[in-house]
This record gives C-alpha cells, sequence and structure tokens, in this order.
C-alpha cells in the first residue's frame, strides 16, 4: 500500500465533526466509482450500471448517517484516551521527577498542607458556626428561631429566651407558622446509681419532630397529646447513641425506665444517629417540655401560666409561601397582643407604649442572629487569617517551583528544542503542580483532622471528635477547591515563566546568567509575604495582650481558688427547712475537708445565675432607670470564702440572723451610684416593696464581675437567714487551686446527699473559661498562624538569597579576589536581605494599623495600635531577616576565589 | 443455487470481513468485490451493511484504516486487521467451524 505523504495532514482533518462527514463521502464516492466502472466495463449502459449500483448498496442516506455516528463516537473516544495517555504520562513523569528531589517534594507538600489545613479547619468550626443548619432539618430555609425586643431605658433590648404562657400566646396567636416548639438543653443527671452521669437532654413540644425530616429507628416520638400542662408524659425518646451504649442497642429497651433528673421517664422510641434537634452539641434524650418543667415555678405561679420565667427559645417554621418579613409582621403583632395580655396579668410592668414589643423570625442558627458569640466573631477573623497563611504558603511554594523551573532551564530549552509543544509543556508544569495540590491536599486532610478535634474542643467546647475531615463532604469539598487553586496559583508563576522561555539564549548561557530580571517577581512575593507575616504577628500580639489583660482583671472574687457545690434533689420533696439545714450541714462538712479552707452558702453563681428585686430608696423615684441591681445571699463565710474585700463597714456575722434587723452589704459602685455625694453607710433600703422595712446598709464591698468580664455589676448582698432562699448551694475555697479538688470534694458532701439525690461540684474557672475562650482561641490561633508566618516568610527569604549566593558566586569570587573582606560579604548579601523585608514590614505595619479598627472590639482593653506590640513585631521580623541571611552570607564569604573564577 | 440471505446467520458478515482482510489492507470495495467473487455470488450481501460492519469494527479496535492510493491512482480508504481483530479472526473461526460440524453431523444422521 502507498502512503500519501499528506497523510497526518488528511487525518488531523477527520478530526472534526466536518472532517468526519467528508471522510465518509469520500469513502461512498470511491466505492460507487468503482462499482460504475465495473459495471460499464462489462457492457452495461451508464443509466442501468447506476440502478444497479445502487441497489447493491441499499439505503445510501441511512448508511451514511450511520457510518458518520460510528465514527464520531469512535473519534471521540480516541480524543479522549490521547488525552488520558498524555495525563498519565505527565503524571508518572512528575512523580518521577518529584521522587528525584524528595526534599523540594516534602517541602512543598508540608507547606501546601499547612495552608490548606489551616483552612479547612477554620472552614469547618466556621461552617458549623454559621453556615450549616442543624442535620435533617426540614426546609432550613423556612426555618426560624424566634427573637423578643423590647425598649428598656431607650435601648431596645434583644431576647431569643421566653417562657411557656408566652409561647402558647404566639402559638394561637400567629397564623404564618406550621410548626412551633419551644427547644433548650440542659444538664441533667441521667441514669441511676453509680451509672448516674451529668448529660444533655434536649426538651422541646411535639413539633420539634414536624420540623425534622426523621423518623424513630425503633418506636415512636412523643405526641401533643403526651406535652400537656401541669404534668406532662414522663416519655422519652433516646438518641441512638446511648442506645447503643447503654441498651445495646436491643429492641426490647422500649418500654423500660430510666431516670432523667428527678424523675422516671418510659422509654418510647429511638431517634435517629447524628440527630441532636437544634443543639450544636450531642444530646442523649428527648423529653416533653411539660415532663421536663413540671417542678419548675410556684402554686401561685405555675410555670405554664406565668410570663416572668423565661428558659428556652422559641424555633418555628413557616407555612411556604409565607415570606419571613410577613411572618415576623404576624409574629410582631401576636408579641405585642400576648405583652398586652401581660400587662394586664401584672400591673406593675412596663406599659406596651415604652416597652415597644416587638418579634421577629431570625436565622435559625445563633450566630447568624442578633445575639452572636464572640466565638463566632473571633472565627471569622482567623477564616480570614488562614486564608493570609495560605496566601503566604502559595507564595513559598510559588517560589520553590520558579527556583526549580530556572534550574530547569536548559532542560526545558531542550525538550523545546526537540519539539515538545509549548502547550504540552505547559500541560506537563501543570499537572506538576496539581499534583504537589493534591498531596498537599492530602496532607492539609490529615492537618485538619488533628486540628479539628483540638479546635472544636478550644472554640467549640465539644469533646466529641466530630466528623471525620476525610468524610465530611462540605469540607472535602472546600479543601479540594483550595488545593486546585493553590495549584493553578503557584503552577502559573513558572508555567508563563517556562512560556516566555527564550530557548536559544538558555541554550547557549551558563547556568548563571540570565536571573536578574526574573528575582523581581520572587522579590515582591517576599515583600508580600513580611508584610503579611507582620499583620499577623501583630494580631498575635493584641490578642495575647488581651489574653493576658483579661487573666489579670480583679473579677473581685477568687475564681482560681473556688468551687461551686450544688444538691440535685431527687426522689424526696424537702421543704426549705430542711433544705437549709442540709446546705448547712454540707457547709460544715465541706470546711471539715483537708485543703478545704473556707465554705459559705450563697444563692447565686456569677456568669451563671441573677436574681433582681425591685428596690425602694426615700428620695429616689424610679430605681430602675439608674439601672440593674443583682442580689446574692450568702451566709456569714461568703466574703472572706469569695475573697471579695469589704472596703468600708462590716460583713456578715451570725448575729444577723432571721429575726435581727435587716441589714445588706452593697457593692462600691451601687453605693456610689445611689448616693453620688453621701455615705452610704448606714442608709435604707426596701426590698421588694416601698412597704417593707427598712434593710440597712452596713457594709461596702468591692465591685464584682459577674455578668461580663469587661464591666463591673451593681450587686449587693443579704444574709441568706434573712432571705431563706428555696435554691442555692455552696462556694467551697480550697488552699491550692481549685480545679484539682473538685472530686475529692464531691465524694466527701455525696456521703451526705439522701437516697438517690447526688451533688454537682464545678470549679468556678469552668464557670468563667467560656468568657474567656474567644480571647485564649484568638492568642493561641493568632501565635500559631503567625508563627507558621513567620516560618514560612523566613524560609522563602532564605531560599531566595541562598539562590541568588549561588548565582553570584561568580561575583564574590572577583570581589574577593579585588580585596574585599569577609565582612564586607556579609553586610552586602545581609543588606539584601533587608532589602527585601523592610519594604514589607513597612507596609505590613500599615495594613495592620488600617485593620485594627475592625479588630478592636474583639480586643481587651488594647488598643489596636498598641506601640509595644507594633515594636516588637517590627524588630522580629528584621531580627529573622538578618537570620534568614547570615547563613548564605558567610557561605558567600567564604568563597574561594580561584575557584569561583575557575568554573563555568 | 438460490443466494442466501445472510441475516439469517448473525455475526458471519464480520468473520468474513476480518477473514478478507487477512491477506492484506484492503478498502471498502475491494472487500465487497473479493467477497462476491469468492462465494460465486451466492452470498447477497449489502453493500450497506458491509461498510456498516467496516466502522463498527473499526471503534472496536479490531480493524484500523488509513488512506491510501488504490490501483487505479484514486485515494481510497484502506482498512487492516489489529492484533485484536487477528484474535476475533481466530475465535470466530473456530466457533464457526464447530457449529458448521455439528449442524452438518445432524444432517447426515437424517
Amino acid at each position: 500500500m502507498t502512503r500519501l505523504p499528506g497523510l497526518k495532514r488528511i487525518l488531523r482533518i477527520e478530526r472534526d465533526g466536518a472532517g468526519v462527514e467528508r471522510a465518509v463521502d469520500d469513502e461512498l464516492q470511491f466505492h460507487f466509482d468503482m462499482t460504475m466502472r465495473e459495471l460499464m466495463s462489462s457492457g452495461l449502459p451508464p443509466e442501468e450500471a447506476r440502478a444497479e449500483a445502487t441497489r447493491r448498496f441499499g439505503d445510501i442516506q441511512r448508511t451514511r448517517e450511520r457510518l458518520t455516528t460510528i465514527d464520531r463516537s469512535r473519534l471521540g473516544r480516541e480524543r479522549r484516551s490521547e488525552w488520558w495517555n498524555a495525563f498519565a504520562q505527565d503524571l508518572r513523569y512528575a512523580i518521577r521527577g518529584l521522587r528525584l528531589k524528595p526534599s523540594f517534594a516534602i517541602a512543598v507538600i508540608l507547606t501546601l498542607g499547612l495552608g490548606i489545613g489551616a483552612n479547612a479547619t477554620m472552614f469547618g468550626i466556621v461552617d458549623r458556626l454559621l453556615f450549616r443548619p442543624p442535620a435533617f432539618l426540614t426546609a432550613p430555609d423556612r426555618a426560624a428561631r424566634l427573637y423578643f425586643a423590647r425598649t428598656f431605658r431607650g435601648k431596645e433590648n434583644v431576647q431569643s429566651y421566653t417562657g411557656y404562657r408566652r409561647y402558647l400566646d404566639l402559638k394561637e396567636m400567629t397564623t404564618s407558622f406550621e410548626a412551633m416548639t419551644p427547644f433548650y438543653s440542659n444538664d441533667v443527671a441521667v441514669g441511676s446509681g453509680e451509672a448516674t452521669k451529668e448529660m444533655k437532654v434536649g426538651i422541646s413540644s411535639a413539633d420539634l419532630w414536624k420540623m425534622f425530616a426523621i423518623r424513630p429507628v425503633i418506636g415512636r416520638f412523643f405526641t401533643a397529646s403526651e406535652d400537656v400542662p401541669p404534668d406532662g408524659s414522663r416519655v422519652v425518646v433516646l438518641s441512638y447513641a446511648i442506645w447503643q451504649t447503654q441498651f445495646g442497642g436491643r429492641k426490647d429497651a422500649l418500654g423500660s425506665l430510666i431516670d432523667i433528673g428527678p424523675a422516671k421517664y418510659t422509654i418510647i422510641g429511638v431517634a435517629p444517629e447524628g440527630f441532636s434537634a437544634f443543639s450544636p452539641d450531642p444530646l442523649v434524650a428527648f423529653i416533653p417540655v411539660s415532663a421536663a418543667s413540671s417542678t419548675m415555678g410556684s402554686a401561685k405561679n405555675p410555670w405554664y401560666s406565668t410570663y416572668h420565667m423565661t428558659w428556652f427559645e422559641t424555633f418555628a417554621r413557616r407555612k411556604p409561601g409565607v415570606t419571613a418579613a410577613a411572618a415576623s409582621a404576624d409574629l410582631s403583632h401576636a408579641y405585642q397582643r400576648s405583652y398586652d395580655k401581660e400587662v394586664e396579668a401584672n400591673p406593675g410592668s412596663t406599659a406596651a407604649k415604652i416597652a415597644k414589643p416587638r418579634a421577629f423570625a431570625g436565622p435559625v442558627l445563633r450566630d447568624r442572629g442578633p445575639k452572636e458569640g464572640n466565638d463566632a466573631k473571633v472565627a471569622t477573623w482567623l477564616v480570614g487569617v488562614a486564608a493570609i497563611v495560605l496566601l503566604i504558603a502559595c507564595a513559598n511554594v510559588a517560589n520553590l517551583l520558579l527556583a526549580r523551573a530556572l534550574r530547569r532551564r536548559r532542560e526545558i530549552a531542550v525538550r523545546i528544542a526537540l519539539g515538545v509543544s509549548r502547550g504540552r509543556l505547559l500541560m506537563q508544569l501543570a499537572t506538576e503542580s496539581l499534583l504537589l495540590a493534591f498531596l498537599g491536599g492530602l496532607a492539609g486532610l490529615a492537618i485538619t483532622q488533628w486540628g479539628g478535634t483540638i479546635m472544636r474542643k478550644a472554640l467549640l467546647d465539644q469533646t466529641d471528635a466530630g466528623p471525620s475531615a476525610f468524610t465530611d463532604p462540605r469540607v472535602l469539598g472546600f479543601a479540594a477547591l483550595l488545593a486546585v487553586a493553590a495549584g493553578l496559583l503557584t503552577g502559573l508563576v513558572p508555567a508563563f515563566q517556562t512560556a516566555r522561555e527564550d530557548v536559544s539564549s538558555a541554550l547557549k548561557a551558563g547556568a548563571r546568567e540570565g536571573h536578574v530580571h526574573r528575582s523581581r517577581f520572587r522579590t515582591s512575593l517576599l515583600i508580600g509575604q513580611a508584610a503579611l507575616s507582620v499583620v499577623l504577628l501583630v494580631g498575635a500580639g493584641l490578642f495575647i495582650r488581651s489574653l493576658v489583660n483579661v487573666q489579670n482583671v480583679r473579677m473581685g472574687y477568687d475564681a482560681e481558688r473556688l468551687l461551686w457545690v450544688q444538691p440535685r434533689m431527687r426522689g424526696t420533696k424537702t421543704d426549705s427547712i430542711q433544705s437549709m439545714q442540709m446546705l448547712n450541714g454540707m457547709r460544715e462538712r465541706a470546711q471539715a475537708i483537708p485543703g478545704v479552707e473556707d465554705a459559705a452558702r450563697a444563692l447565686t453563681v456569677p456568669f451563671w445565675t441573677t436574681w433582681q428585686l425591685s428596690l425602694y430608696v426615700a428620695g429616689i423615684d424610679s430605681m430602675s432607670k439608674l439601672g440593674d441591681f443583682t442580689l446574692q445571699a450568702a451566709s456569714p463565710e461568703f466574703f472572706s470564702t469569695m475573697g471579695t474585700r469589704v472596703l468600708r463597714g462590716r460583713a456578715f456575722t451570725a448575729a444577723d440572723g432571721e429575726h435581727a434587723p435587716r441589714v445588706m452589704v452593697i457593692g462600691q459602685s451601687m453605693a456610689t451610684k445611689i448616693w453620688p455625694s453621701e455615705d452610704a453607710l448606714g442608709k435604707c433600703i426596701r426590698i421588694s416593696a416601698d412597704t417593707m422595712p427598712c434593710t440597712t446598709v452596713i457594709g461596702i464591698a468591692e465591685d464584682v464581675r459577674r455578668g461580663s468580664l469587661a464591666e463591673t455589676e451593681m450587686h449587693y448582698y443579704v444574709p441568706i437567714t434573712q432571705f431563706q432562699p428555696q435554691a442555692g448551694g455552696l462556694f467551697v475555697r480550697t488552699s491550692g487551686e481549685a480545679a484539682s479538688r473538685t472530686d475529692q470534694v464531691r465524694r466527701e458532701l455525696q456521703k451526705l446527699m439522701p437516697g438517690v439525690s447526688y451533688v454537682t461540684v464545678t470549679p468556678m474557672s469552668t464557670i468563667i473559661a467560656p468568657e474567656i475562650r474567644s480571647w485564649k482561641i484568638g492568642a493561641i490561633m493568632f501565635a500559631v498562624f503567625g508563627a507558621l508566618a513567620l516560618v514560612l516568610a523566613a524560609v522563602g527569604l532564605y531560599s531566595v538569597i541562598a539562590y541568588n549566593v549561588t548565582q553570584r558566586t561568580h561575583e564574590m569570587g572577583v570581589r574577593v579576589a579585588l580585596g574585599a573582606q569577609a565582612r564586607d560579604v556579609v553586610r552586602l548579601v545581609v543588606r539584601e536581605g533587608l532589602r527585601v523585608v523592610i519594604p514589607g514590614v513597612v507596609l505590613g505595619a500599615i495594613i495592620a494599623l488600617l485593620a485594627g479598627r475592625w479588630v478592636a472590639p474583639l480586643l481587651f482593653q488594647v488598643s489596636p495600635k498598641d506601640p509595644p506590640v507594633l515594636v516588637s513585631v517590627v524588630l522580629t521580623l528584621i531580627a529573622v531577616a538578618i537570620a534568614a541571611s547570615w547563613v548564605p552570607a558567610t557561605r558567600a564569604a567564604r568563597v574561594d576565589p580561584n575557584e569561583a573564577l575557575r568554573a563555568d | 443455487m438460490a443466494a442466501v440471505d445472510l441475516d439469517l446467520l448473525q455475526g458471519t458478515l464480520d468473520l468474513l470481513i476480518l477473514k478478507t482482510l487477512n491477506w492484506g489492507p484492503r478498502h471498502g470495495y475491494a472487500v465487497a468485490s473479493w467477497i462476491r467473487e469468492t462465494t460465486d455470488q451466492r452470498l447477497q450481501i449489502e453493500e450497506g451493511a458491509l461498510y456498516t460492519a467496516l466502522h463498527r469494527m473499526e471503534k472496536r479496535g479490531w480493524l484500523e484504516s488509513e488512506w491510501g492510493l488504490s490501483e487505479n491512482n484514486r485515494r481510497a480508504k484502506y482498512y487492516q486487521l489489529t492484533s485484536a481483530g487477528r484474535k476475533q479472526l481466530r475465535a470466530k473461526t473456530a466457533v464457526w467451524t464447530d457449529y458448521a460440524a455439528a449442524v452438518f453431523k445432524v444432517l447426515q444422521t437424517a
């Protein structure tokens, strides 16, 4: 067979659609011509020959179409397999290249891994806080958390917590919602005997089950008829996890009893795995709100009919077609009517005109709504920080790849000269960087898996391992996206570099030449890295100073040395006298425990509970206009136990008993607020009603922080014997750090508990921990990311300087030969390093100053322009720059002029 | 002898084409004429079906094609067997021989 010289060209034509058709036509045309020739040579006239040829062939048009279809699909497949072959070849080539330079590969993969891991970790957390709706939630776009606003002293106060009576009103008076349920979770003792443990239980009405697309694994969910005030039915739906661990996943768990809090509940069903309703934390069980609340309230003001108790949040789902605005308007209207009913029931309440009640359906996720936590804000900032770390990492990788590309100039030039197309070469370089990015992404996921567990614990206060980063589709997708972006970003630079390559000059030149203009791009990468490092380190410094300030702030009590002890009664009804006797007994017992210095009874716990009563002072119209005054009822040992200093006057004594004259100790800021120009000691305050007898101020105590770390509260103390509360517990002061004594104290006091009742002991530091957490996280994460950025920048600087020094060996040799001292050479190189770093530092400082405005609200008593922080960061960077250039500089100084000049 | 309707014998066309191409590369017209002449025109093959079979087998990778010059100096598409095609030819031939032998045996006993 003879081959056409233009064979390739023809084949290439065939590769597109029109080419395929033309080839089929050509082939068939040839066939017809041949047939006609044959037939005519055997004597047939042209007309008959044509007819015979057509008959022999059959349906020409259909055949033509069929052949075209077959050929098209064949070509498509060939093209795909060709592409895959090329890709596989590139991949093999890339892997071989990386295996030849393992240190380069490891450096790049680790750098990218750290960058991607930092981002995926932060994404996982922010996603949970701000984006991911609760698992199984039906129609998340229509689900809402309800918010209520009232104006108080000219300021609108938004709250998501409400009570049952309000919930009933809203449910009855609105038409926009198809489901509405109270929901809250509570730490409750679950189980009995030794196995009793405090666990989180979800509490709701039956509408909860309507809001999630779930079916019970076994049994059923509770119904509206089982959730009726005053007592409800004691039925419980277990979580899948506790059903597996405590009931072995057995079906006969249904119908058995389980102790939850003070009562026994019948198990009626099991919720699907991973279901935790609206709670971000896992829950062990779900019970009706009416069963959980049956012990709350008083005979006069039962929990279901008072407006004065608020203990849960309300969740609802709009009917399809109802807009969020319409639903909020409907809800607001209902809330106003409900508020009118409240005023009617309690004539003393603020009039609706002044309170301006308003309600709205907000986002389901708390941190998306008006009551977002500091944690979410800090986490959002950290996302930005993580992005910066990734940028720095990418800059480093780009730098490494670029240096490698420069080293490979000759190899690449040879390949171009040998006829490899530039497009093919670019593909190959892109394959290499995508392979690196892929491996970096895997490393990043491993870091996410490990870092995520630590972060969840620190930032979300969750101890469970959480979903694996390798199986969570959202985190996986995000990491993949980052890896591809990083691969493209870092791959583009050297790829374009290569595309520009001038073959002949690269082939002719030695390794020494041609680097000068290229290092300008690398220099600007370094300046950017230095600037970003400065920004992160300034952030780290500010957060660390905030954390130090938070930890040094005078709380008004010695949090580190205090334990809060709370008895939990179960199965036995105790009256107030019995419970007081029991607490007194516990107090005495606690004092006898070795390592315990003192113990006192108290009603409320800072950051956990507040108690407010109406106060009346002669000559002041409205005390509530002066602000909120919070109450503590305490036994005589209270002040010495807490470490709260009584500044003037005296603390309580045993003599301030039930029948003694009523006395109180008030905080300093409360004293100056009420009597700005007079001595508060000896003054009279009437508590609860202005008809009550005088309570005399006998002492003035230092201010305490108990609602917010940022400000002190107006707080007062009354003797617990004169107040006689139903609730309360003990504060225990230990001689050393309190947290380590928790178990010891609990074991001792548990002995005094009757029946199945139990006692919980919580270190005060644990109670305060969530308040400090956002600063702690900010400090730790900024410091970690900042250090990471600094190391990356230092490595980047080192590699560039070292590279430049090797490129300039010849020049250094000349300098030394001409009489330059080692010192001069070192100075020359170090100056080069500083020339790169100083503009970066200046740039970074400017950015940090500009960004300070936004970070200021997250800091604690630190200015975002804090001079010590700025100065120390700048000095650190310069020191690092000198250190990073020092090694290559001394190497340059040791250049032997003979060798340097002879080489090349 | 009457012409045989080839539709009855599935896969026969493929086998005939493979066998034809076993002698070397040919264009479609040559394949058609060769089959016609070798079978003394006893097999009626619609040429449209023949071309469809050629293209289909090319897609399957049994054949490959190249444009070349014909005997009378015209551009023609030449087909030749690939190693996969050769393997197919061996397999199909074995099956056909067995089949034919079996049928023949039955017919002889009657």
